[in-house]
């Protein structure tokens, strides 16, 4: 028998079953799967029931007791998705949000995600409004002109995300940022985050022996440990937070030693306060101070100069670095070396 | 649509089991939908979904009876599906499944995140929740384009077809004014997030970007939902803003650039590693921006409007530095 067919008989006669069933019932029903010597049988018979539990169907074996055999079951309730119970600005949120990262292109589990989104229908008991909603996301969100390489990044996502959840390790050729020199290594793939609209595979690099990620869109090739499908490459440590990696600003990542940066961003020429978009765009860690003049006086540690110069410049004159003087000075000769070009 | 999970779904066994625990019980609650349709509702081609129909007249053969299992027809194109009640909801959430729309929902935010998490997790088979737990953990979408409180009324708004009054700060004129906007929905384009709908002043549907938005409040007004039609039209980014800007970009800024989310077409590479390419939707304003953030490794060469006021941002922007 098909191995599909198989296992979507075994579900529905575990489901219909009102006890538990044995071993050897199983047996005569699955004569051609499951009969054999013990061993090899019960092994396909444990696959089976793990491929099943991949599938969200929970097969369980219960000891008998006075008033039930022992044997295997589908808990009812184990099975049924039941409903989410939420109130429906929350499923909006779950309908609206899903509907527009699977419009996107590329997502990690973007398979599952459309399983669920699917299933969400179900979760509910009146959707309504917010499958409406949703179906408009999805159709907003598409991009019209999806970018060349996004193909290529949704499949490496889709291998990632099965390696990130399988914990195996991966193996990637990398373009550097500058796409001169390419290195391989092996990657212990912790986790997959997204910034900018651009996704990111951080983990552990056996190369550099440290923390790094990687730019989906530069990942020339990928290859994941096909040993041992089900047994763990590695354990990623108890310490690790991918929030704390995935919210670092440019300025931030670690290049060169810190310098303490002060910068006054000023408001556009309608006026109005600047303090929500200073918070936005030089991040949590910024400290802020307003000026009378509606001004805000921004502080940040930078660890890569050149970033903070870049992210101030794309203000124009909205932006300038007050201190320290070496970055104010980059600034100048940047600015000024546009000006006579563009004279 | 040229996407990479419009392509054809690998049709290994569990694919297929995953895609027929949904389709039967959807087809059983919708007596008589249209082959097409239910194809397109399990993204697949309706001869994919006529396989599976013939996949599960197979299922439940002897040694069972096949009427113990369910009864399929097509008719016409419409296809009818009576079963044994064993199949009348679909499975539990798998923890990728679950995890993966956390993940996008934590992304958005809003209010009602760890209600939604809560959820999520317990309808996730039990033996599968450390799984979910730890998945959870190593997704991480994007941080919420506003505070989650604004986020939480959006979405009730949405939820309950309620107009918003929204304080809203206009990045091409530098002021905020008050907007009364008729949600639709909330939709995501090149890393920004934006809440798409009708603009009572302006008599048409518009896109606000989230982090833009600096208070809300719902009304008591409740509108009518824009017909099927109308939103098959709606675009973010209906009227291009002027025309196609045009930038050079040197080797190294390329190298950034391209990998960018955005709408930036390459129209040619020089030998000495430079790259001209078009930005087509965006607005000037914004792409006088993003050549400024390559510190010089770039420039606006057309349209000549666009380079004098290229050239016009950067005095002005020379001119703090004096």
């Amino acid at each position: 028998m098909q191995k599909a067919q198989r296992l979507l008989d075994l579900a529905a006669f575990l489901l219909r079953a009102a006890e538990p069933v044995s071993w050897r019932e199983i047996q005569e029903q699955f004569p051609e799967d499951y009969s054999g010597t013990g061993e090899a049988a019960i092994r396909k018979f444990e696959r089976d029931k793990s491929e099943l539990l991949e599938l969200g169907i929970p097969v369980r074996y219960v000891a008998g007791d006075e008033d039930l055999p022992a044997g295997y079951l589908i808990d009812k309730d184990e099975f049924y998705l039941p409903d989410l119970g939420l109130p429906p600005e929350d499923l909006a949120l779950l309908y609206v949000a899903g509907s527009a990262a699977l419009a996107g292109g590329t997502f990690p589990y973007a398979r599952d995600l459309a399983h669920a989104l699917n299933k969400l229908s179900f979760a509910a008991r009146a959707p309504g409004a917010s499958e409406a909603a949703a179906v408009a996301a999805l159709r907003l969100s598409t991009g019209e002109e999806p970018r060349p390489d996004q193909g290529e990044v949704a499949g490496r996502l889709e291998s990632l995300s099965q390696a990130v959840a399988m914990k195996k390790r991966v193996h990637l050729v990398y373009a550097g940022a500058e796409r001169r020199e390419r290195t391989e290594r092996d990657v212990d793939p912790y986790g997959l985050y997204q910034k900018g609209g651009t996704w990111f595979l951080v983990g552990h690099c056996h190369l550099r022996k440290a923390l790094r990620s990687f730019h989906l869109g530069r990942i020339d090739s990928l290859e994941v440990n096909g040993a041992a499908p089900r047994t763990p490459d590695f354990k990623p440590p108890r310490d690790f937070s991918l929030a704390e990696v995935a919210t670092r600003e440019p300025w931030e990542y670690r290049v060169d030693p810190p310098l303490r940066c002060r910068i006054l961003l000023h408001p556009p020429a309608g006026g109005g306060s600047v303090a929500a978009e200073a918070r936005d765009s030089f991040g949590p860690r910024a400290r802020l101070r307003e000026e009378p003049n509606g001004a805000v006086l921004v502080e940040v540690a930078a660890t890569n100069h050149e970033a903070i110069v870049r992210h101030v410049l794309s203000f124009g004159d909205r932006a300038e670095i007050l201190a320290p003087r070496s970055l104010r000075e980059r600034a100048r000769s940047v600015l000024r070396a546009l000006a006579r070009r563009s004279a | 649509m040229r996407r990479s999970r419009a392509a054809a779904p690998k049709t290994d066994a569990r694919d297929r089991l995953r895609r027929v625990l949904f389709l039967v019980p959807y087809a059983v609650r919708h007596p008589g939908i249209p082959v097409r349709d239910l194809a397109r509702k399990c993204g697949i081609t309706e001869q994919q979904l006529l396989d599976d129909l013939d996949f599960l007249l197979g299922v439940g053969c002897p040694p069972f009876a096949p009427d113990d299992f369910l009864d399929l027809y097509v008719e016409g194109d419409r296809v009818y599906v009576a079963l044994h009640q064993s199949f009348s909801r679909p499975p539990r959430f798998t923890e990728s499944e679950a995890a993966a729309l956390a993940a996008a929902a934590r992304a958005l935010g809003g209010d009602g995140q760890e209600r939604m998490l809560r959820a999520l997790r317990e309808s996730v088979p039990r033996d599968r929740r450390p799984s979910f737990d730890e998945l959870v953990n190593r997704i991480y979408a994007g941080s919420p384009p506003a505070k989650h409180s604004l986020l939480g009324r959006i979405q009730q708004a949405i939820a309950e077809r309620r107009a918003l009054q929204l304080r809203y700060f206009t990045a091409s004129r530098g002021a905020e004014g008050e907007r009364r906007v008729h949600p639709y929905t909330v939709a995501q384009q090149f890393g920004h997030w934006y809440l798409y709908g009708h603009d009572e002043s302006r008599g048409k549907a518009l896109p606000f970007r989230l982090d833009r938005i600096r208070e809300c409040a719902i009304t008591d007004t409740r509108f009518e939902p824009p017909s099927e039609a109308e939103l098959a039209k709606a675009r973010l980014f209906s009227d291009t803003t002027g025309s196609p800007v045009r930038i050079r970009l040197g080797r190294k800024s390329a190298a950034w650039a391209l990998a960018r989310a955005g709408q930036i077409r390459v129209l040619s590479r020089s030998a000495r590693g430079d790259t001209l390419v078009e930005v087509a939707s965006a607005g000037e304003d914004w792409a006088i921006r993003f050549v400024l953030s390559f510190a010089g490794d770039a420039e606006v060469v057309a349209p000549p409007s666009a380079r004098r006021h290229f050239g016009d941002a950067v005095r002005r922007a020379l001119a703090r530095y004096r």
